[in-house]
This record gives structure tokens, C-alpha cells and sequence, in this order.
């Protein structure tokens, strides 16, 4: 099920809210434990086993690593036994294909594939329960003695499929004690709809722009038809994904948790650096607090971070997606990353703040287009086609007609960019005029979403081929 | 008042949530959209199998959505949005000029194009006892792409034509090339304005250019009492794109002045059609199916004629035939007509058991490469 869907918004929501509420203080997290449960279910009636197995593992290590019975070695196995079993189950059933496609080509072989298809949310998840593992180990976190609230705070609905990651420090004393106040539970609605409208209303529409442009051959796409392809490609990303945080977040009020944001106006970043500090902000923490610094960060020489950059950065890409353009769009992140350390950000410091922009949005464009193909050639046409180098005029009639017809909704999306991330909390908020405006947007966004979710499933039967 | 404010808001949102999931169970549930022209998703009903199988939440969400309320209400507000931001397609329907609308038509695949093509020129080489024409018609925006949406993009349905053309060569195959037959009328009302198929003087346009080419003497206009059957059409492109302030096309029926009685059996409910128009469907969604009473797979039309052009021909046809073949039954005593979609014997053998010598194939573009049933020619 996807939040974006009918079914979530009008039967499995007000179910689950009711339940929730219904519900003595003490059964709250079993509550929401299995309606979790059954939300990951119908999607993943099958593989629902697997997100078990992996809950039921970290929660006994847990349990073990809180035995003073256990010296450090054990300790250490322990931890080491966790990230084998996680990691084991998210390579076996992302990149075992892509491994054994490899190796094929590679000692031209011929093994089967396993042809699975990937878990819903299996690369949000294992992460989560890893960082519980290593946060108790650490010593940041306490072990949970309740199986409920642990698996509360594995599968909970919110965050399960598309994250935030939450680590499990942030979640600890929240799953024990928190309460839904009506400011919360407002802003929690509030942020509810903005997610579902940039989902619904700005990712989805300028998708369909993407979608015609990349499925027309690069050859033919004139130098500003290429361009406008792959912004509306970085939009379509964006608000999909940090609507869907968005919502998360939302859904995360309105039943008392207080996620960590993921998104903070990624495209207005001035350098690539600056880039990562506002893009999936919790994969990017994840990756630092438990594989740079773990392996040294900066703290051991130039050498070693350069290594230590380059690695969290591979690993950032194929997290992504199990294909060599995913590895390349990574490494060439931190390639980057690594120019910018070493000199760049000192040379932008200079340059014009436009300057800086530009830099940086170029930059995140082209790194889009590795991101966007997942089979090399393609990436090369269409680059060739953004500089022209396909002996294409600069626009030509499609890229006026792609241009007018999503003139509105690319000014939106731009503003929406800028203004429209992280709502000001409660304080900011006064006047009485503001608070009504805020409701009366909420509502036309609500409704207009609505009418879009219903029109997606629109499917006349036409006796349109005979 | 910032509470106030919350309190409408976090009111107002449950509030809308469980009024519509109540007003959802509270509705009768419909069988049937007319808007969308087909049966809704009944009821899902439980079992593990289809539970482990994901049937159960595949059709649990298609029946929500199926039956939410007011659906029609909110795909209009969809569409009404979508023209407010200056967007001229919807659902892959162009809202043109001069209250045309137009589906799109990209780039085909050629590839297949070329297995289509070769399947009706093979089929004609296996049966060279026999003659046959293969006529290909351009749906509205091969015949208006000045009408089409300011810089709209499309593709030229001509060269698929030609391309066709080029390899249907086989000695007993004539190909008529649509644009040949329509352009001179490109200015009349030959195509509906929110249908996919050619209007009744399109079709007989057609019919005049395959008469001549068969050497019969096809009727004048003047032989004729033409009338306005419907002024409420709003065709299949509407259903789909959903503007708002399309004007309905008329549909207008050519019935000759000296009529002939023709007995029309559809094979494949076993029954006798009353006539070649089914008036019924005037009154539906549907209307189109007006003529011949819509889709059938094998159907066969025997004329009294006193002095026939033909003895037998057959048909192999999408829908644009269901307007055109009216006009033969005044040259041919027995029209024999399969729908390859519907029909899946052998077509060369129906030929051969029915002694035809005669056939047409009648397609129109956007059909002919969007499908691959014309390769059934082989079976």
C-alpha cells in the first residue's frame, strides 16, 4: 500500500486512527505493531517473513549484547553476526542478479538467476534494525526488553517502505512515552498534505513530462528539450521522494513520533558538498555515523578520508539500485566531494553566489542523468543530446510545446522548491488571517490531490483498437 | 486562534476522511460506468490464495476506486486543473483546434510495423486464386495535424502509409492509400470531432473510391436520404481526455433511396440483427455501435439484389468498417466480415469453405500498427 493511494486515505487511515485512539495507553504500540504489519502485508504477503526474521534477529542480539554474561569478543560477534544477517538478506535479494549477471559476462558462465523480485522497503529496514544493533553495542542506546515496542519501531507504517531512516536513539524514549497534543496532531495533518500534494500534484504531473522525453530516442532531442527532460527529471525525484518524507513525517505526528527531517531545500544548494547536507539527510547520517567515521573520517591523514569518501560513496550509490550507473552516479559524487574538500569550496567561496548555484545545479543535473539510465549507452546519448553534441538545433517545436503546456507547473515547482520544504514550527505561526489562509490552502491542496488520485485509476473502456 | 485554527484543520481532516469511507460503504455499489463504458470491479471476495497471491489487494483496490464517490465529479475537477495550467492533453487525448480532439500518434514501432505488413502480403501471395485490396485509413490527426495544439508534437501517419504501401506489393494486392481517398475532402466533416473513428460521409467517400476501384457505379450523394441520427455524440476521445465545453458530434445515416433487404446473422451469438443500424445504442454511451450493432467476430450480410456486382466478398476490418459496409450491400449478395481481434479460426480456410474470391481489408493507421491480431492473417 502506498500512502498516495485511495485505499491508504480513506479506509486503512481512518481504521488505524481509530483503533490508535480507541486503544488504552499501554496497547498503543501493539496497535501500532500490527497494523504495521498488515500494511507492509498487502504489499508483501510473502516476504513479509523476511522483514520478520530480520526484527526477531536484532531483537534477540539486542537482548544478548545487554548480557553482562558477555565479554567484548562476544560482544563483537554479535554485532558482526547482525550485519552479516542483514546485509545477507538485502544483497541476496538485491544484488545476488547483478552479481551473477557480472560474473557471467565476466568467466562467461552461465548461472541461473535467482530472479527475485526486491522487498518493499528491505533497503530502509535492514538499515534501521542494523543501527539498533550497533547504537546498543556503542553503548548510545539501551537494549529494548519489549518485543512490541521493538517491533513497533521496526515496522512502523510510517517510515517503513521509503524512510526517513530512523535511528534507533531518536525512536527510543519516544516508543516509551510521547503524546499526541492537538498542535502536533495539526501539524502532523499539515504536513500529511503537502507530502501528498507534492507527490500527487508536482511529482506525478512533471513526471509525465520526463516520461515522454526520455522515452523519445536522444538523437532526436533538441539541446533545450534535454535540458528541460532532466529538470523535470530532478523534480519528479525530489517531490516524490520528500513528499513521500514528507508524509511520513505527517503520519509520524498525528500517532506522536517526531521523525528527523530528510529533506532541506536540496536545489538551493551552492556546492555539491552542501548538495548532501540537504538531500535523503538520513541516509547521508547513516553512512556517516556508521561506515566514515567508523572507518576514520577525516581524523587519519588525507589519504585515508580520501579512501574513506570514496567508499561511502560507492556504497551510497549501489544502495540505490543494484546497476553500474548507481555505482558511478556515487563515485562520481564523491569525486566531487573530494575536489570540493581539497580545493573547490575555497574557489566557490570567491565566486558570485549565482555562480555557486549554478555550479551546484549542473552539476546535480548531469549527476541525475547517471542516475536517471540504468544502461551506460544511454546515459552517453542523452548527455551528448544536453550539449548539443548530436547535431541538434538548440530547441526546436517539441521543446516549445513541452515548454508552454508545463510553464505553470514548472513556476510551482521552482517556488515550491525554495519556500516550500520545511514548515516553520509552531511558534512562527500567528495572526489569526495566517492560521486560516494555512487551512484554507491545506483544503484546496486535500481536495485537488484527491481528484487526482481518483483520476489516475480513470480507465474507459473504448472500443478504441476495433 | 492558532488553535482554532488546528483544531478546524485536525477536525476537518478526520472529518473528511471517515465521511467519505462512510459515504464509500453507505452508496449502493453501481455494476456499471457509463462514463467509462465498462463493468466495475464487483466485490473482492477472501481466500488465502488469492491473499498469498496479491489478488485479494489488487482487487480490493480496485474496487475502492471503482466505486469512490462522486467519481465522476472528481475527474472532472482533474481535468478542468489540468487545462487551468495550460496543459492541452489529457490522458493521451490533444485538445485541439476548432473543437477537434485528437489521440496522440507517435513514432511506431517499425519493426513491427513490418511483420503487420508482411503478414497481409503473405496472406495475399497464399491465395493468389483470389483479389484482394487492403485499404489503410489515417485516423483525424493524420488528416489535421494543423489542428493540433499550438507546436503540439506528432507523427506523420502518411509515412506509415507509404511504408506500408511499399511492402504490400504481392500481384493480386491493390492497396488504397486513405489520404488518396479523403484529402480532397479534408474541409468536409469526415472524421468526428471527439471520436476515433471516420463519420458516415467519410466512410462513403470510401466506399466511392472502392466501388470505382472494383468497376462497379457507386451511388451518388443525391441517391440517398441523408439524416441526422444523433446530435449527442461525445465519442471516445472525449471519454478519455475529459475537457470541459467539447461540442457533441451528429451522426448522420445514409439510407438509399431504392433500399434493398438485407439479412444480417451474427455468428457468434447464433442471431438475426434487424437491421444494419441498431438504434438502441443511440441512447447509450456507446454510439458508434449504431452501426452493424457494434463488434462482432464473424457476421455475414446477404442482399436481395436482382443485379450484383459481386456474388461474395469478405471482409477483415476494425471498427472504421461498421459505417462503410452499409454502402456495399447495394453491390454485394453475400458480405462476409470477421473482426480478427474476435476471430481466431483460420481465415484463409473460411475463405476456401465459402468459396470467396474477393477480399477487402480495411484498417485504419493507428489500429494497424498498434496491434498485432493482423498476424492471425497466417494462421
Amino acid at each position: 500500500m502506498v500512502f498516495s493511494s485511495l485505499l491508504f486515505l480513506f479506509l486503512f487511515l481512518p481504521a488505524v486512527l481509530l483503533l490508535y485512539w480507541l486503544s488504552p495507553r499501554r496497547l498503543k504500540n501493539l496497535v501500532l505493531f500490527l497494523t504495521s504489519l498488515a500494511f507492509y502485508a498487502w504489499g508483501e504477503p510473502v516476504y513479509i517473513v523476511i522483514m520478520l526474521i530480520s526484527t526477531v534477529t536484532d531483537f534477540s542480539f539486542g537482548l544478548m549484547l545487554s548480557n553482562p554474561r558477555f565479554g567484548q569478543t562476544s560482544r563483537r560477534w554479535i554485532v558482526v553476526s547482525s550485519v552479516i544477517v542483514n546485509l545477507g538478506l538485502l544483497s541476496y535479494f538485491k544484488y545476488a542478479d547483478f552479481l551473477i549477471v557480472n560474473v557471467n559476462d565476466l568467466l562467461g558462465t552461465s548461472i541461473p538467476l535467482t530472479e527475485l523480485a526486491l522487498p518493499i522497503g528491505i533497503s530502509f529496514y535492514t538499515f534501521q534494525s542494523m543501527s539498533y544493533i550497533i547504537d546498543v553495542y556503542r553503548g548510545t542506546a539501551k537494549a529494548q526488553r519489549n518485543w512490541i515496542d521493538f517491533g513497533a519501531f521496526v515496522a512502523l507504517f510510517p517510515q517503513l517502505v521509503a524512510g526517513p531512516i530512523v535511528q534507533y536513539n531518536t525512536l527510543a524514549e519516544q516508543l516509551r512515552n510521547r503524546k499526541v497534543t492537538l498542535e502536533m496532531f495539526a501539524e502532523g495533518v499539515r504536513r500529511f498534505i503537502i507530502g501528498l500534494a507534492k507527490k500527487v500534484l508536482l511529482a506525478n504531473n512533471i513526471g509525465l513530462l520526463w516520461h515522454s522525453i526520455s522515452g523519445t530516442d536522444a538523437g532526436t532531442l533538441s539541446v533545450l528539450t534535454a535540458w528541460l527532460g532532466i529538470v523535470a527529471f530532478a523534480f519528479q525525484i525530489y517531490f516524490d521522494f520528500s513528499g513521500y518524507s514528507d508524509m511520513a513525517i505527517g503520519l509520524g505526528l498525528m500517532f506522536g513520533f517526531r521523525f528527523n527531517e530528510n529533506f532541506n531545500k536540496p536545489y538551493t544548494a551552492q556546492s555539491i558538498t552542501d548538495f548532501w547536507r540537504r538531500w535523503h539527510i538520513s541516509l547521508g547520517s547513516w553512512f556517516r555515523d556508521y561506515v566514515y567515521i567508523p572507518l576514520g573520517g577525516n581524523r587519519k591523514g588525507f589519504g585515508k578520508q580520501l579512501r574513506n569518501i570514496l567508499i561511502v560513496w560507492i556504497l551510497t550509490g549501489i544502495w540505490h539500485g543494484a546497476s553500474w550507473n548507481f555505482m558511478l552516479w556515487g563515485l562520481y559524487f564523491g569525486v566531487i566531494l573530494i575536489f570540493e574538500k581539497w580545493t573547490g569550496l575555497r574557489l566557490l567561496a570567491k565566486a558570485p553566489r549565482w555562480v555557486r548555484h549554478v555550479y551546484a545545479s549542473v552539476l546535480i543535473l548531469i549527476g541525475w542523468v547517471l542516475f536517471a539510465f540504468d544502461e551506460l549507452p544511454r546515459v552517453g546519448g542523452y548527455l551528448k543530446a544536453m550539449f548539443g553534441l548530436n547535431g541538434r538545433p538548440l530547441w526546436d517545436d517539441q521543446s516549445l510545446y513541452y515548454g508552454y503546456t508545463n510553464v505553470i507547473l514548472l513556476v510551482l515547482l521552482v517556488t515550491a522548491s525554495i519556500a516550500w520544504t520545511r514548515r516553520r514550527s509552531a511558534e512562527g505561526e500567528s495572526g489569526s488571517m495566517r492560521g486560516l489562509l494555512n487551512l484554507a490552502w491545506c483544503a484546496v491542496l486535500f481536495f485537488i490531490s484527491v481528484s487526482y488520485l481518483v483520476d489516475a485509476t480513470f480507465n474507459p473502456f473504448l472500443y478504441f483498437r476495433f | 486562534m492558532k488553535q482554532t485554527a488546528d483544531r478546524l484543520l485536525a477536525g476537518g481532516f478526520v472529518a473528511t476522511l471517515f465521511l467519505l469511507s462512510l459515504t464509500f460503504f453507505l452508496l449502493p455499489a453501481g455494476k456499471f460506468s457509463e462514463l467509462e463504458n465498462r463493468y466495475l470491479q464487483s466485490a473482492p471476495h477472501f481466500t488465502w490464495d488469492d491473499l498469498i497471491s496479491k489478488n485479494f489487494a489488487n482487487e480490493t483496490e480496485s474496487y475502492v476506486t471503482d466505486h469512490f464517490p462522486y467519481r465522476a465529479d472528481w475527474i472532472w475537477s482533474k481535468s478542468f486543473m489540468e487545462q487551468l495550467r495550460l496543459q492541452q492533453e489529457n490522458n493521451g487525448i490533444y485538445n485541439g483546434k476548432d473543437g477537434y480532439l485528437f489521440e496522440k500518434f507517435a513514432e511506431p514501432d517499425y519493426l513491427a510495423v513490418e511483420h503487420y505488413a508482411d503478414a497481409v502480403n503473405n496472406f495475399a501471395q497464399k491465395h493468389p486464386d483470389a483479389n484482394m485490396t487492403f485499404m489503410l485509413v489515417p485516423t483525424s490527426i493524420g488528416m489535421y495535424p494543423e489542428r493540433l495544439p499550438w507546436k503540439a508534437p506528432f507523427y506523420p501517419e502518411s509515412d506509415v502509409n507509404d511504408f506500408v504501401a511499399d511492402r504490400t506489393q504481392a500481384g493480386n494486392l491493390t492497396f488504397m492509400d486513405g489520404f488518396d481517398i479523403l484529402r480532397p475532402h479534408a474541409s468536409e466533416s469526415i472524421y468526428y470531432r471527439t471520436d476515433h473513428h471516420w463519420t458516415t460521409r467519410g466512410a462513403y467517400y470510401a466506399y466511392v473510391a472502392y466501388a470505382e476501384k472494383m468497376g462497379w457505379k457507386p451511388l451518388g450523394e443525391n441517391d440517398f436520404a441523408i439524416t441526422d441520427v444523433s446530435d449527442t455524440f461525445l465519442g471516445s476521445y472525449h471519454t478519455r481526455g475529459q475537457f470541459s465545453g467539447v461540442k457533441p458530434d451528429t451522426i448522420q445515416s445514409f439510407v438509399p433511396k431504392n433500399a434493398v433487404h438485407t439479412e444480417a446473422y451474427v455468428a457468434d451469438t447464433d442471431s438475426k440483427l434487424d437491421g444494419l443500424y441498431d438504434d438502441s445504442f443511440l441512447q447509450k454511451k456507446d454510439q458508434y455501435s449504431y452501426f452493424l450493432g457494434g463488434v462482432h467476430a464473424l457476421m455475414t450480410l446477404k442482399s436481395d439484389l436482382a443485379h450484383a456486382d459481386l456474388d461474395k466478398l469478405l471482409i477483415v476490418k476494425d471498427s472504421y468498417a461498421h459505417s462503410f459496409i452499409p454502402f456495399l450491400t447495394q453491390h454485394v449478395k453475400e458480405i462476409h466480415v470477421i473482426d480478427v481481434r474476435y476471430y481466431n479460426g483460420s481465415i484463409g480456410d473460411y475463405m476456401k469453405e465459402n468459396g470467396i474470391k474477393e477480399a477487402l481489408l480495411l484498417f485504419n493507421t493507428a489500429t494497424f500498427v498498434g496491434n498485432g491480431e493482423i498476424t492471425k492473417l497466417s494462421n
